[in-house]
């Protein structure tokens, strides 16, 4: 069992945790990549559409061509994937319980960890939504494309889509693998989330768009029988079989808790280097916020995975002099909320989202009622990502807590 | 060809299979006949999951002795049956004077009843037993004796230990018809006649109507429906005792509470429903019942709710227990169970036993019952996949991460004497797909095994 004592242990192999694995072994140290599914990929695995990895290999691929490429660039001699490992606490040390079904209950204390446990939908009852609970047919993308990709007969012929993110669009195509013709999609929000092209293509293929409307009823008993949708126009119920939740993203970040998280995104609070609150434990990708493309998740997986190996051969104080970086009025969160002096790791890229559509935008950094960086912008949307070059921290004295703002 | 049966049990809810399991310790051939594919479907399946002491319910009443008697013998047999119970005692809260005379009148008539466990407690007390209460009680009632239970596993329990001892069972099989015969009944169902010396109708929601196949029209089922929110598990350390409103003797109102399960549950809401099959929650319910949880409990808005629910109370025409021995029918009617059928289960069983038995001439009480033990699914337990070296390494292999349950103890699960015929009975009996994403990970996996082991 030499892989176990590996010095780095990363927990989650999606494209986060498998590219930090690579940075980790390109920096010559040992990782032990835990994963609780039978199969190392993450969520990619079970994607099948194109669209995966593009901002990290260049390449447009499939989510499971993409997961391959990812697993095949891993140095067997300095990687080792346990899968059907379950991560079950991380406390401070790190130490790790480990439940894994070749090797049981195991307790790991390494020098450092990555926590890269990606995302989960909200389903349908952490939405409220009202009606009958139908034992069958009421899914989100993720149980829908694990049926599909599992072989698993999902027994239904008509689907109702609700939301219009990218992710909803997705479903489009995986719903097509599953024999489910999409009857109709409906959002609460007043325009179509992912970019308009999108909608105008699911119209163009004959799919009705439901806008400002809510699902108020389902029914059913053993399958979905109807759905009320209630909108602009009144309510209307149409027939169908499924109905599938998606989007409403929210980090699965349940090895972390309370004062360690960030409320408003649910996941780690970090500094710019990956450096969660507990010393030794790393976090990149999706777990830092919901939702960021695979490409994205693995570039922040490979610089935080260097940082980790970076830190192995200096172990520096941790998170010295951090300052606070705070969402102030306009801006949702921002991430990473915390800002350490420079130290020779590298820094992700700041991101951070508005609370609502602005068209223009201007962001300002301010600390101590002095402004210290301002970003003109031609737009920003709701909790559509807007990256911060980097230099906006340039003239930011180090410690010096400071807030993002829009006009 | 008619299956021949001295007792035969119509409906496989907690109060059926509780009754079932009674007659498995007598020489009886005795059958249990539920309507479903699964036991437990029907107004068992959607509860507050409480077991009452009977102290707030009518004094003097039959609903208030059995389910006193319920709650004893469920402290005294639960433990050999692996089922839990977490003693959080209960706290009665008021929040004006003029409550807390209702209060005070309450804690009197229950004293005078005999219930004398009850305490009048202050503001600082309830303070250090409910630290994340909003502020503003004046005074509660507290009830050491009462916690909560395993809504889904009871049930199952005292079926599994029927049939092991002795008992049939037949799901899938709506009994359709009721014809005297002999001195007995033939009872039709999809799966065969049965033919019983004496029939119990422990139908629940449906009781009427099993009733009026045989004639009788002594009652009319009242369904009323009750909805639940479920907070997810980081809201647990919030409350660690059951806080209720004083009841009214229509509604015990809108309680909170932790579940055996690590949740803390809101509910429920009352509403007269036509149709008992009408399981269905609503936008007002639901946002009655959220801003209840925030007025109650106010740092709960910061915490996710993982599912929200519904249940049917089995009420009738009067707000009371219906149970209607016809000695001369050789028909005993076991209705209207409406809100403590949980905690009643075991004291009713006992009650019916004590009216049917004098009648059966082979009554003789077995020597010696074949003990029955279900997993806990309680999140105080140990579970299976913390033994260090378990027999079947599937215990060791979690597929359902957000409630920890194992491959093995799902095809464990599959492989009962009772196994479940649906998903929804499979999650009732393994928590599986459960928990706070209800399935965006698991569902795929476990249908595939579900189907595979189902065949
Ligand atoms: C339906 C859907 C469609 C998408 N479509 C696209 C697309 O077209 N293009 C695109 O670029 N992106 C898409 N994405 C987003 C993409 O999947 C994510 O950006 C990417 O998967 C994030 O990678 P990650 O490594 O952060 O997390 P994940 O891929 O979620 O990986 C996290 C891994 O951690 C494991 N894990 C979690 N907790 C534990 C634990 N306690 N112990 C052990 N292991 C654990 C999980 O099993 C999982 O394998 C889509 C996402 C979804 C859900
Ligand atoms: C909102 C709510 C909260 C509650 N809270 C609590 C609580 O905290 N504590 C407590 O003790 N109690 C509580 N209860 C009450 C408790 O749930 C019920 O009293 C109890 O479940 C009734 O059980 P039953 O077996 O009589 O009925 P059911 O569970 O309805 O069982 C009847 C069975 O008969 C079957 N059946 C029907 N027709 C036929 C037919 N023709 N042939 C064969 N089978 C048939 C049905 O399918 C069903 O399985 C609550 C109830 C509700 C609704």
């Amino acid at each position: 069992m030499k892989q176990l004592d590996a010095p780095v242990v990363v927990i989650g192999a999606g494209p986060a945790g498998l590219a930090a694995a690579k940075a980790l072994a390109d920096g010559g140290v040992g990782v032990l990549v835990v994963e609780r599914d039978e199969a190392p990929g993450g969520l990619p695995r079970f994607c099948r559409h194109p669209g995966f990895g593009w901002a990290y290999t260049r390449r447009f691929e499939s989510g499971p061509a993409f997961a391959r490429r990812m697993l095949a660039a891993l140095d067997p001699a300095r990687v080792a994937i346990e899968t059907r490992t379950s991560v079950l606490s991380l406390e401070a040390g790190p130490t790790l319980h480990l439940l894994s079904a070749e090797h049981g209950n195991l307790h790991l204390r390494p020098r450092a960890v990555v926590l890269a446990t990606g995302i989960r939908e909200r389903p349908r009852s952490a939405r409220l939504v009202p009606g009958r609970r139908p034992e069958r047919g009421v899914l989100t993308t993720g149980q829908l494309q694990q049926m599909v990709a599992r072989g698993v007969p999902v027994r239904g012929r008509r689907a109702i889509v609700v939301g219009t993110e990218h992710v909803s669009f997705s479903v489009l195509l995986t719903a097509r693998h599953a024999g489910l013709k999409v009857v109709a999609m409906a959002g609460p929000e007043d325009r179509v989330m992912s970019h308009a092209a999108a909608g105008l293509l699911a119209r163009a293929a004959g799919i009705p768009i439901h806008l400002s409307t809510t699902v108020e009823d389902i029914e059913g008993s053993v399958h979905v029988e109807a759905v009320t949708l209630r909108g602009p126009d009144g309510t209307h119920r149409i027939a169908c079989d499924t109905v599938v939740f998606t989007g409403d993203f929210v980090p699965d970040c349940t090895l972390f808790r309370g004062d360690d998280v960030d409320p408003a995104t649910g996941g780690p609070l970090v500094d710019q280097f990956g450096r969660t609150n507990l010393p030794g434990v790393f976090a990149a990708g999706n777990v830092l916020r919901a939702v960021e493309t695979s490409g994205w998740a693995a570039n922040e997986g490979a610089r935080v995975g260097a940082n980790a190996a970076a830190y192995l051969d200096a172990p520096a104080a941790w998170r010295e002099n951090a300052a606070r970086i705070a969402a102030g009025p306009g801006v949702a969160y921002v991430v990473p909320q915390f800002h350490a002096p420079a130290n020779g790791m590298a820094a992700l890229p700041v991101s951070l989202r508005a609370d609502r559509d602005m068209r223009p935008a201007r962001l300002h950094l301010d600390a101590d009622g002095a402004e210290y960086w301002r970003g003109n912008l031609p737009s920003a949307r709701r909790l559509r990502r807007v990256a911060v070059e980097a230099d906006a921290f340039a003239t930011l004295p180090a410690g010096r807590p400071a807030e993002f703002r829009f006009d | 060809m008619t299956d021949a049966y001295d007792i035969a049990v119509v409906g496989a809810g907690v109060v059926g299979c509780a009754i079932a399991r009674e007659f498995s310790r007598y020489e009886l051939r005795t059958i249990l006949i539920e309507a479903r594919s699964d036991l437990g479907d029907g107004a068992s399946k959607g509860n507050s999951a409480i077991l009452s002491t009977g102290a707030d319910t009518p004094s003097g009443t039959l609903e208030c002795r059995l389910v006193t008697r319920g709650h004893a013998r469920y402290l005294a047999e639960a433990p050999a049956l692996g089922l839990p119970f977490l003693a959080t005692g209960s706290l009665t809260v008021v929040w004006n004077e003029e409550e807390l005379v209702r209060l005070r009148a309450m804690h009197d008539e229950m004293h005078a009843a005999g219930f004398r466990t009850g305490e009048l407690v202050g503001p600082d007390f309830i303070r250090a037993k409910a630290p994340h209460l909003a502020p503003g009680a004046v005074g509660a009632i507290w009830e050491p004796e009462e916690g909560i239970v395993d809504p889904f596993s009871t049930p199952y329990a005292y079926a599994l230990d029927a049939v092991t001892n002795g008992v049939a069972y037949r799901a899938s099989a709506p009994v359709a018809s009721a014809t005297r015969h002999g001195g007995g009944w033939i009872l039709d169902t999809p799966q065969g006649a049965i033919s019983a010396d004496i029939v119990i109708n422990c139908a629940g929601l449906w009781a009427d109507r099993v009733e009026a196949l045989a004639g009788y029209a002594d009652f009319v089922g009242r369904p009323r429906r009750g909805q639940f929110l479920v907070y997810d598990k980081s809201a647990r350390p919030l409350l660690d005792t059951i806080v209720k409103p004083v009841p009214s003797p229509t509604y015990r109102g809108i309680l909170i509470a932790p579940t055996v399960f690590g949740n803390i549950l809101v509910g429920p809401t009352a509403e007269e429903i036509d149709d008992p099959d009408d399981w269905r929650t609503t936008r007002e319910g639901l946002a009655t019942l959220e801003a209840a949880a925030h007025r109650l409990i106010p740092a709960l808005a910061r915490h996710e709710i993982t599912a929200t629910y519904c249940g049917v109370r089995p009420g009738t025409d009067r707000p009371e227990y219906r149970i209607i021995p016809r000695p001369d029918a050789n028909w005993v009617t076991v209705g209207g169970i409406r809100s403590t059928g949980l905690s009643g289960a075991l004291g009713i069983a006992e009650h019916v036993a004590g009216l049917v038995l004098p009648e059966m001439k082979r009554a003789a009480r077995k020597a010696r019952a074949v003990p029955v033990r279900v997993p806990s699914l309680c999140a105080a337990d140990a579970r299976p996949w913390q033994a260090m070296m378990p027999a079947d390494r599937a215990m060791h292999e979690i597929v359902c991460h957000c409630e920890g349950v194992t491959l093995g103890e799902i095809r464990a699960a599959m492989a009962s004497p009772l196994p479940p015929r649906s998903l929804k009975a499979l999650k009732r009996r393994t928590r599986a797909m459960f928990g706070r994403c209800q399935g965006f990970h698991c569902a795929a996996r476990v249908q595939a095994i579900f189907d595979g082991a189902a065949g």
